[in-house]
């Protein structure tokens, strides 16, 4: 089966080496967690992969297709969620959906179908009259998340999806991403809740300096960080090398 | 910084710094090439200042009737122009600075932090002033006696009145419309008291058929004694020629006023302000309409980027008063034009060129550069240039209904120069247009006034193009092979301006 995602050797240089060298592949149907401390070239790796960056050198394929040589391929079967939702503070969320599949050319009847379900299944269907700009983090965060998927993508790559959320709606977000995953869709995150990559992540990357330093499952990784790390959190310190514990 | 932290002085020095790097920020510029358009607006000001004061000293009494009319009817002007000017304020100090809250969470009288940051309102108008009338002032005053520095003092009077009155009328409004829509209807009244004195100033020369300036026709009728003053009315011109009582009245009246308004308003305004940022952010809501899905991309685009513009009226208010401020030059075009005269047509015709070049400019800026989900438009499988084309188009249908009625004018007085018109503004458009796609830097809709985000060869271009096509649409108006000379340059420079797609998003990227 073709993989959802292969990275190789992929290079990103701002003023110094923010993605250097990494190599990554990500099974399909799965839901990947990719970790790191702030810094580590998560963000821009995966705004290469949405077609936001282009990368100074490496490969890109998504379920087979070369997203550097065939982009709008490519897109058409990604969505990307970053942590400030993409919205227009004057638009209704039915309006941005409206907007947002006819950018993904979806067919109107099967995009108002998709809207209606979306909106109803976030709770947002009762405040689809309702410009955004009065609307909390959380709502909006949902519109968003709503317009990623009315193209219903193959490959969902979302960074940060949880910032800000409230425990009610970060529940309906990790619901509806386990939903998509056993839809058969695969989800790539990043998160500094490591809770939730713990809890809901079949493998987890951890990178660092724009490499890729482990992969794995969570027992996987446990092995390899060695004993007495019985936590992500734990797992995670240790191989980044990071402090821990409150300062004196 | 000056003064003890915490304290007035403190406080005021820490409002005027931020007013001053939001208004550099603003320009986009710093060091040297922030303070030069300052300098050389107050050079040209001082310049002004010398026949200025050639004509006061030339004025018979200076407490005569003459001199007390224009003295106290460019005092009401000026005092509109600071309300204007201080509606606009008070809804940014409400709504886009953003520090009230860390400032009312401070150990800070909120009473304190209201009252430093209205007169910081008030400072920054009269400094604001003080650039363009200060100099003239001094240079005046030069020429035709030091008294008339009095009118530096009038100017500050006249300064703490406006805030004190602007405040009271965007608190009056706060109450009756709330927070939200104030923000909308201070910036719309700003604009279009501005737009107001203007067309007032102009209007004597546009519809009674008058060739004098106003202020000399004004100056004529007080002459002939045809103008009837209300009581107090010498009392600016006293002012301004440095008369101690008068400055005392007209100051402490406006301190009186501005200690009013903060004395009894402050708290309110404490109050709005924590409102702005809360449950009135959210708009009445309406029933939802069906929804319409788009077959297509551009279909869709096209559609948004029209929602957007239109449901935006602070923002078109400030597009279309380019227009209102085109309305004396159409008047009098039009007005030769039905005199028969023979170069009036053409200049008509040049007009609505330019105006369709410049309103196409603004608000092709507006969908291409403030654009907001930039990054949803990059990850979405459409191609570059369908979307640059898309939010042309949607550029240009509001421009198509503004120009409905001078080309159907121009079109009813001869049809040729009407064809000629209708082709040199599609032209005037297209070309305005391409020149904010080519050199597009992603901005604020909010920043639209300053358009931060266009580099300054654009936006001079932008013109120059227009103007050049204003020109080829007259000569081919009067059918002058002439015509070909402008147009051509046009081309020329429109060849030079030219990017790629990968020029443009390689200067996104950069941007």
């Amino acid at each position: 089966m073709t993989d959802a995602l292969v990275l190789r050797d992929l290079t990103k240089r701002f003023k110094t080496p923010a993605v250097d060298g990494l190599n990554l592949t990500v099974r399909p149907g799965e839901l990947y967690a990719l970790l790191g401390p702030n810094g580590a070239g998560k963000t821009t790796t995966l705004r290469m992969v949405a077609g936001l960056l282009k990368p100074d050198a490496g490969e890109i394929r998504v379920f087979g297709v070369d997203a550097l040589a065939d982009p709008i391929a490519a897109k058409q079967i990604i969505a990307w969620a970053p942590d400030e939702p993409m919205l227009y503070e004057r638009l209704t969320p039915l309006e941005y959906l409206e907007f947002v599949a006819g950018l993904w050319g979806i067919e109107p009847r099967a995009a108002h179908a998709r809207a209606e379900s979306l909106l109803r299944w976030l709770g947002l269907w009762e405040a689809r009259g309702q410009r955004c700009e009065g609307f909390s983090r959380g709502m909006k965060q949902k519109a968003a998340l709503a317009g990623a998927l009315i193209h219903e993508p193959r490959l969902l790559i979302l960074d940060e999806p949880l910032t800000g959320l409230d425990a009610a709606v970060a529940r309906q977000v990790k619901d509806l991403l386990q939903a998509r995953v056993r839809a058969g869709a695969t989800v790539i995150l990043t998160t500094h809740i490591l809770e939730v990559a713990e809890r809901m992540a079949d493998r987890i990357g951890i990178i660092q300096h724009g490499r890729l330093l482990a992969e794995g499952t969570l027992d996987e990784l446990r092995a390899r960080a060695g004993e007495g790390q019985t936590t992500l959190e734990d797992v995670f310190l240790e191989l980044t090398g990071a402090e821990s514990g409150a300062p004196a | 910084m000056i003064g003890r932290p915490g304290s007035t002085p403190w406080l005021l020095a820490w409002e005027m710094r931020l007013a001053w790097r939001g208004l550099i920020a603003r320009r986009g510029r710093k060091g040297v090439a922030a303070w030069a358009p300052f300098v050389i607006v107050a050079a040209l000001m001082l310049a002004l200042g010398v026949p200025v004061g050639h004509f006061l000293l030339a004025a018979d009494a200076p407490g005569g009737q003459p001199l007390v009319v224009v003295v106290a009817a460019a005092s009401g002007m000026i005092f509109l122009l600071m309300l204007s000017q201080t509606l606009a304020s008070a809804a940014e100090t409400l709504y886009d600075r953003g520090d009230l809250d860390l400032l009312f969470a401070s150990p800070i009288a909120p009473r304190k932090v209201v009252a430093v940051k209205f007169l910081a309102v008030a400072l920054n108008l009269y400094l604001t002033f003080a650039t363009f009338l200060g100099g003239v002032l001094v240079s005046a005053a030069l020429v035709a006696g030091p008294r008339w520095l009095g009118g530096l003092g009038l100017m500050a009077a006249l300064a703490l009145a406006a805030t004190a009155s602007g405040l009271a009328l965007a608190l009056g409004l706060i109450r009756l419309i709330g927070p939200r829509r104030t923000r909308t209807a201070a910036q719309v009244a700003s604009a279009l008291i501005g737009a107001a004195i203007f067309l007032a100033v102009q209007g004597p020369m546009l519809l009674g058929g008058s060739r004098l300036n106003p202020w000399r026709e004004l100056w004529a009728a007080a002459e002939r004694g045809e103008v009837s003053l209300p009581p107090l009315a010498a009392l600016p011109l006293r002012a301004a020629l440095g008369d101690p009582a008068a400055l005392a009245i007209l100051g402490g009246g406006a301190a009186v006023l501005y200690a009013a308004v903060t004395f009894w308003l402050g708290e309110r305004f404490v109050a709005a302000a924590a409102a702005a940022k809360g449950a009135d952010v959210t708009r009445r809501i309406a029933a939802p309409r069906p929804a319409r899905f788009s077959a297509g991309a551009f279909s869709a685009l096209v559609r948004k980027e029209l929602r957007l513009l239109l449901r935006d009226t602070a923002l078109l208010s400030q597009v279309f008063l380019r227009v209102l401020y085109l309305v004396p030059l159409a008047l009098v075009l039009a007005r030769a034009a039905a005199r028969g005269e023979a170069v009036a047509l053409p200049g008509a015709a040049a007009g609505v060129v330019f105006l369709a070049g410049q309103v196409a400019g603004s608000l092709s800026w507006i969908t291409l550069s403030g654009e907001e989900a930039p990054d949803l438009l990059a990850s979405a499988p459409a191609r570059a240039t369908m979307i640059m084309r898309g939010k042309l188009v949607a550029a240009l249908i509001p421009l198509a209904a503004i120009l409905i009625i001078p080309l159907a004018a121009v079109v009813w007085l001869s049809p040729r120069v009407g064809l000629i018109t209708a082709v040199g503004a599609a032209a005037a458009a297209v070309t305005s247009g391409l020149i904010n796609i080519w050199h597009q830097k992603p901005g604020r809709r909010g920043e639209f006034r300053a358009r931060r985000g266009s580099t300054w060869y654009a936006m001079w271009a932008e013109a120059s193009v227009c103007g050049l096509i204003a020109a080829a649409t007259a000569f081919a108006a009067l059918g002058s092979v002439w015509a070909l000379a402008p147009a051509l340059v046009a081309a020329g420079l429109m060849g030079l301006l030219r990017r790629n797609e990968a020029q443009i998003a390689e200067a996104l990227r950069a941007a």
